[in-house]
């Protein structure tokens, strides 16, 4: 078999383990591109990233749930734990210094979204600052000066805490007006995302993967 | 006929009685700052204080003219008695409900007391009932919630182990949901002995933007069947988020009415159902009781009532925060526009 036949015949291999929720093959097949000498972060972007892209339009379709979305990750984990410390910086590009700030607001204690977020950007090769959740307003902006990141992730699962994102939008806006300000949470919609000055919103888990994909291709965009 | 009192035209409406006007009601939270800030305390003070809670109910009713009141507000305080504590966010400005700090991070770990009803804030809760019913009923209904089991279970251990759960850890999930089940029934019926007009059971994180209606079928259905055999009526299967896929099953588990929020297609609901159905919905609360300009409201409630709802619910909390004009065009709509009768209830 020729090294791109290899190479195609992983990547698919390792997107449809991701899509398969199979943790075990993902890691043998990451241990199989790391044997074989390909690229890792091939593997990443195009094999475990891709299958969980296919994830996501699964949960919009409703053939997949929460918890499908959830195993995916594991999935895509597996892969990634034995792929990321064979990375090399020139492969990411500029993106490599991207950083990102990620939390849950205050008073909302659900992660689940936030944590596939946090995992996409991992993907893409971010430095994440995860501050967890319930967290309060003022520590996302002290976190995003502090590591002068050049994105700031907020999620909210209830409409009743959604309003905590406002202020912390104004509050980073003002300190520095290019910090890129994603929004997610079920209650997060288009029109909530522009009024509070967001660049970015993703209402769903699912919805959260392409949405991460396309901000981080944007910001990849602005740094050429 | 004369006016009925608003206990009366609840009961009334439950047994699917004709009533004079639509029930302008609701089974989850209620309470506005406008009645906190009457009484001049902060919302963090409410939570620990059974003559708060009991009074800022009151008062929200009696300002707005809403049927009746409910208690309890949040969602904690069966956590707490179980031991996974509480966050009150006393310092904050903002308006935040507490939330469980500690949930079990593993099904292995998951170990319910026995005396939990005189834990925590229990007591509290049993308090501000009591102090509703001696001085709101009659004037008022009073509603009492409980969380459902599989919300419940996501209050108490890590949301990601029972979810993943439903996959890989099956027989583990049940027995813990069917716990989850007998505490449900036992909080619930306490509750109803302590005088409540009605019981709604908030199955709020099992709608399909979570789960399947494979899963809902496996591990909810058949929870919410026992726990509706156990209960008095009137009582109520409310669940918010996508539940077009399941409306039927739910349909299928004994309450006396469903409550859904404003993902819910009702008239397709109303079809699926039939009109002997009480239907209980569908605004969203925060979008036209915070959100929206007063004028937008009378529409969105008319909307309701167009598409077949009997009462018009929240499809959630009533957010504290909510604008006075908005619950009262809210409250206006509902007896102006719901004098006719709705599909399962009809008019003096």
């Amino acid at each position: 078999m020729g090294k791109e036949e290899l190479r195609n015949e992983l990547l698919k291999a390792l997107s449809d383990a991701v899509v398969d929720m199979d943790e075990d093959k993902t890691g043998e097949l990451a241990q199989k591109v790391l044997d074989e000498g390909l690229n890792a972060y091939d593997a990443v972007m195009n094999g475990l990233a891709a299958g969980m892209e296919i994830v996501g339009d699964l949960y919009d379709k409703h053939e997949y749930f929460v918890p499908e979305l959830l195993l995916c990750a594991d999935a895509l984990y597996a892969g990634l734990d034995i792929l990321k410390p064979h990375i090399k910086p020139e492969d990411i590009g500029e993106s490599a210094k991207g950083q990102v700030v990620i939390g849950t607001v205050q008073g909302d204690v659900h992660d689940i979204g936030k944590n596939i977020i946090k995992m996409m950007f991992e993907v893409a090769g971010f430095t994440v600052h995860d501050l967890g959740r319930d967290v309060p307003l003022e520590k996302f902006v002290e976190e995003q000066m502090r590591t002068d990141s050049d994105i700031v992730a907020l999620s909210a699962m209830m409409t009743t805490t959604m309003m905590g994102m406002k202020k912390v939008v104004q509050m980073i806006k003002e300190k520095n007006p290019d910090v890129a300000i994603m929004l997610g949470g079920a209650p997060v919609t288009k029109d909530v995302s522009e009024l509070f000055g967001a660049d970015g919103y993703a209402d769903s888990a699912g919805n959260a993967v392409q949405e991460a994909i396309k901000m981080i291709s944007r910001l990849r965009e602005m740094q050429k | 006929m004369t006016e009925m009192m608003p206990k009366e035209r609840i009961q009334r409406f439950f047994n699917r009685e004709p009533v004079d006007v639509m029930p302008c009601f609701s089974g989850m939270g209620m309470v506005t700052v406008q009645a906190i800030e009457q009484m001049g305390i902060r919302f963090a003070e409410v939570h620990t204080s059974a003559e708060h809670m009991a009074h800022s109910a009151i008062t929200t009713a009696e300002l707005f003219g809403f049927d009746a009141v409910v208690i309890p507000y949040d969602m904690c305080t069966v956590p707490e008695a179980l031991g996974r504590g509480v966050s009150l966010y006393h310092d904050s400005e903002e308006i935040l409900y507490p939330t469980v700090p500690s949930k079990w991070a593993t099904l292995d770990e998951v170990e319910i007391p026995t005396d939990y009803l005189g834990k925590g804030r229990m007591p509290v809760v049993d308090e501000a009932l009591r102090i509703v019913k001696s001085k709101g009923d009659g004037k008022f209904a009073v509603g009492g919630w409980v969380l459902g089991p599989f919300t419940m279970a996501g209050q108490l251990i890590e949301l990601d182990v029972l979810l993943k759960g439903t996959r890989r850890q099956k027989e583990k999930v049940e027995n813990f949901l069917s716990q989850m089940t007998d505490l449900v029934i036992k909080v619930a019926r306490h509750y109803q002995n302590l005088g409540v007009d009605y019981m709604n059971i908030r199955e709020m994180g099992s709608g399909t933007d979570i789960i399947s209606p494979r899963v809902w079928k496996m591990f909810v259905q058949e929870n919410l069947q026992k726990i509706f055999s156990a209960l008095k009526s009137p009582k109520i299967l409310h669940i918010c988020g996508s539940t077009d896929m399941i409306i039927e099953m739910m349909n299928e588990c004994g309450a006396d009415a469903l409550s859904v929020d404003q993902k819910n297609n009702v008239a397709e609901t109303r079809k699926k159902l039939g009109d002997e159905v009480l239907l209980l919905g569908n605004f969203d609360p925060y979008g036209t009781l915070v959100q929206m300009d007063a004028s937008e409201v009378e529409q969105v409630i008319k909307t309701c009532i167009d598409a077949g709802v009997d009462a018009v619910w929240p499809g959630c909390d009533i957010w504290p925060d909510a604008k006075k004009e908005n619950v009262e065009t809210y409250v206006r709509t509902v007896r102006g526009y719901g004098k006719r009768p709705s599909p399962a209830v009809g008019r003096v």
